[in-house]
């Protein structure tokens, strides 16, 4: 039976579509312009927050509706697992919401594809409300502009076991601040332990690189720099541990998960955590929670790591001044403050962290815990380049763990490592 | 009985004794004439009905496909519409070392579990075919991994062969001391095979239980009556009898191991183990296609590697099969 014409139409259509993919995307998007009326209805993507603060974020959405009739908030949270997936899926597809919950190095490539409204923009007049450090964590090497609103802030601190500490005669009371510090102890506790206890789970990462003082990226920060003589320095000394078993033999395939585990099981001496992991040891491991000590993160620059959240303005929203209004109400003094109370994070609005809430001890673990975070936070650095992509870390992750292994030298690793970021960044443009 | 290369040449409607001229006059007073409205509709039922097919096999699997190979010929990446780059990202994969890894792991994986997904279940079969009492529990349990959840049934074997899992707490007790299952490259595949070879024998095995109900009880009485012992039986009577089975086994579980996926993930972690050095292709297209920096074009080149090495398998198997046939 000869082919019906219909259906070699619909086969050249199914041949020609995908080339389609081909052309240019779609470059009609929203306006810039955040002056107009309040009005709306638009869409919120929070990070895995549905969970345990439902109440607070729909009694947000509710005060903004009063405040200004005529707009709706549809609000949907994302779990954890995957999200930069769900948001790279929604803005291929065009269905990113209008404003979305990002990190960063989240933000980079969406601003890049010009799918992020450029803040310095269409809300310059909200940048003083905010702490400078965190207004300009969503810039972006190479492009002028701020492309989200900082959010809230954290730095967790560093946990360790005082038993396994006093076990290997180390001072529990002091422990480790410095790396020179932490390479000196680790190696004193998996020797006095026979190798059974480590002090570290996880092999160093970018952020390790910039507290131990390594310079990142270069100064036009067009490409990465941590392959210098103190890149070099601090990996030589972590193959020292992990030879000496002062770091996990697993620490070259952990998650956050696993070394999280083997802290709780006392495999492991030191592990980062936040205030929310208190409960956990409470719960799960008593014995540990009984001799849990509590301190800053490991730097050798006096300056610790923190991490930044960010609210982002779809560029291609139909309802500008709406989306831009949601974005600053959720992340304004008032909302951060209120936030920062039912949970362990910092507001990233000036002058909130004087508030008594972080400067007053009552006596508990969790009030030292934030007053310490809080007091760290006031020079903290977010090390990681907003450009250093999950495929750089990746990149990292392998060259470092082939150093670890014996298979090349920490300066060979640490090349290779520049030179495949720096490949990686060249092919994002 | 005539021979089917004599039916073949006289046409079905004169074998019946009829008429080739005489079809449309024979079905009744109620035909179409030729040339009819109704006959002029008649080609385009067959569409309908298979349109609801047509459609899923085109938009999820003709699509993917075409788009795939499309590509794998652009630098597109996840948010920036691509350029034809022509050969460049098939020339990339020759100097991309993980590609290398990917490959290797990928073929080893096959070598390592398609010849005991091939025999492992016929045993397996041979074993619960017997009708004694309480044969279908065992049967039940040998099936059981197939249906579980690969993530549950991967935490379940990572949590055993950790360091301190009960593997190597019982390995340590009886002297061996500590291996690293889950952080030696090479222990890691091993383990994941095990894991995989695990997983499919009830699967397989259900497969082989089909085909030996087939062989005749009496080719087995015979080949008693001739003095042949168990294993010869085997050996000259199951092992021809189910063979077009083997071959199908062995097609099936080679595209699967050279496709794996969520065992070596799962245990071996997202990098895919120590330096990256478990990753298998399939890992490596989501590794390097996915995400917000994602580079569509260079995974879609490493997609049509794989399926172009798919097939070269199956061509393989199909070729082995036909060559034990003459």
């Amino acid at each position: 039976m000869p082919i019906p014409r219909r259906a070699l139409v619909a086969a050249a259509v199914a041949l020609v579509l995908p080339l389609s993919a081909c052309g240019s995307g779609d470059d009609s998007g929203g306006s810039t312009d955040a002056s107009g009326k309040i009005e709306g209805d638009i869409t919120f993507q929070t990070w895995n927050l549905r969970a345990n603060f439902k109440p607070y974020f729909e009694g947000v959405i509710a005060d903004f509706e009063k405040k200004y009739p005529g707009t709706h908030v549809k609000w949907i949270d994302q779990p954890a697992e995957g999200y930069a997936d769900k948001i790279s899926a929604d803005a291929a597809g065009g269905t990113l919401p209008d404003v979305v919950n990002v990190s960063p190095d989240l933000v980079a490539p969406l601003a890049k594809a010009g799918l992020a409204l450029d803040l310095d923009k269409s809300a310059a007049q909200y940048k003083k409300e905010y702490l400078d450090g965190a207004w300009a964590s969503h810039q972006i090497p190479g492009m002028n502009g701020t492309y989200a609103f900082p959010w809230y802030l954290n730095t967790g601190p560093l946990f360790y076991n005082k038993s396994l500490f006093k076990e290997a005669g180390l001072d529990a009371s002091k422990p480790p601040t410095t790396y020179d510090e932490l390479f000196t102890e680790a190696l004193q506790l998996a020797k006095k332990s026979d190798g059974k206890v480590a002090t570290l789970a996880n092999v160093p990462t970018i952020e390790d690189f910039g507290r131990y003082g390594v310079e990142l990226m270069n100064k036009q920060g067009t490409g990465f720099a941590f392959n210098d003589a103190k890149g070099v320095e601090l990996l030589t000394k972590y193959k020292e541990l992990y030879d000496a078993k002062a770091l996990d033999p697993q620490a070259l395939t952990a998650t956050p998960e696993s070394s999280g585990k083997k802290f709780l099981t006392g495999a492991v001496a030191m592990n980062p955590g936040s205030a929310l992991d208190l409960g956990n040891f409470k719960k799960q491991a008593p014995n540990l929670y009984r001799n849990i000590g509590i301190t800053d993160q490991i730097t050798s620059t006096g300056k610790v790591n923190m991490y930044v959240m960010g609210v982002m303005v779809n560029a291609r929203t139909k309802h500008t001044p709406a989306a831009v209004a949601f974005a600053h109400y959720v992340t304004d003094a008032q909302n951060q403050m209120s936030f920062a109370k039912k949970v362990a994070i910092f507001p990233s609005t000036a002058g909130s962290l004087d508030d008594p809430y972080f400067t007053k001890e009552d006596g508990t673990d969790e009030t030292r815990v934030r007053i310490a975070a809080a007091k760290s936070l006031k020079n903290a650095v977010n090390y990681t380049p907003v450009l250093f992509s999950e495929q750089m870390k990746t990149a990292l992750r392998n060259e470092v763990a082939k150093a670890l292994q014996g298979k090349e030298s920490p300066k060979a690793a640490l090349d290779n490592a520049v030179k495949a970021s720096d490949r990686l960044l060249q092919q994002q443009g | 009985m005539a021979s089917p290369s004599s039916t073949a040449r006289v046409p079905r409607s004169a074998a019946r004794g009829r008429h080739p001229g005489s079809a449309t006059r024979e079905q009744g007073p109620g035909a179409p004439r030729p040339g009819s409205r109704v006959r002029r509709q008649l080609p385009t039922s067959p569409w309908l009905f298979a349109a609801p097919g047509i459609l899923v096999v085109g938009v999820f699997i003709l699509y993917p496909f075409v788009s795939t190979l499309v590509n794998a010929f652009t630098d597109r990446r996840t948010l920036m519409p691509g350029e034809y780059v022509g050969l460049a990202n098939f020339r990339e994969l020759l100097h991309d070392e993980m590609f290398w890894t990917g490959l290797r792991n990928s073929t080893l994986y096959v070598l390592g579990v398609v010849p005991a997904l091939v025999l492992l279940p016929l045993l397996l079969a041979l074993l619960v075919q017997k009708n004694i009492p309480g044969i279908t529990f065992f049967r039940s349990a040998f099936y059981t991994p197939v249906v579980a959840s690969i993530v549950v049934v991967g935490l379940i074997w990572v949590w055993l062969l950790d360091e301190r899992g009960l593997v190597n707490a019982l390995l340590e007790a009886i002297g061996v001391g500590k291996v690293g299952f889950l952080s030696d490259q090479w222990l890691l595949l091993l383990s994941a095979m095990a894991v995989t070879v695990w997983r499919g024998l009830g699967y397989y095995m259900i497969i082989y239980l089909a085909a030996l109900a087939n062989v005749p009880r009496e080719l087995h009485e015979a080949a008693q009556v001739d003095g042949a012992g168990a294993v010869r039986r085997f050996f000259t009577v199951t092992v021809p009898a189910v063979r077009s089975t083997m071959v199908l086994v062995a097609a099936l579980s080679s595209v699967s191991a050279f496709k794996v996926f969520s065992e070596v993930y799962l245990m071996a972690g997202p990098d895919g183990g120590p330096a990256g050095e478990d990753t298998t292709l399939v890992m490596l297209v989501q590794r390097t296609g996915t995400g917000l920096t994602g580079r569509v074009g260079y995974a879609s080149a490493i997609s049509v590697v794989v399926f172009l090495v798919t097939v070269v398998l199956m061509l393989l198997v199909l070729r082995a099969d036909r060559k034990e046939e003459t």
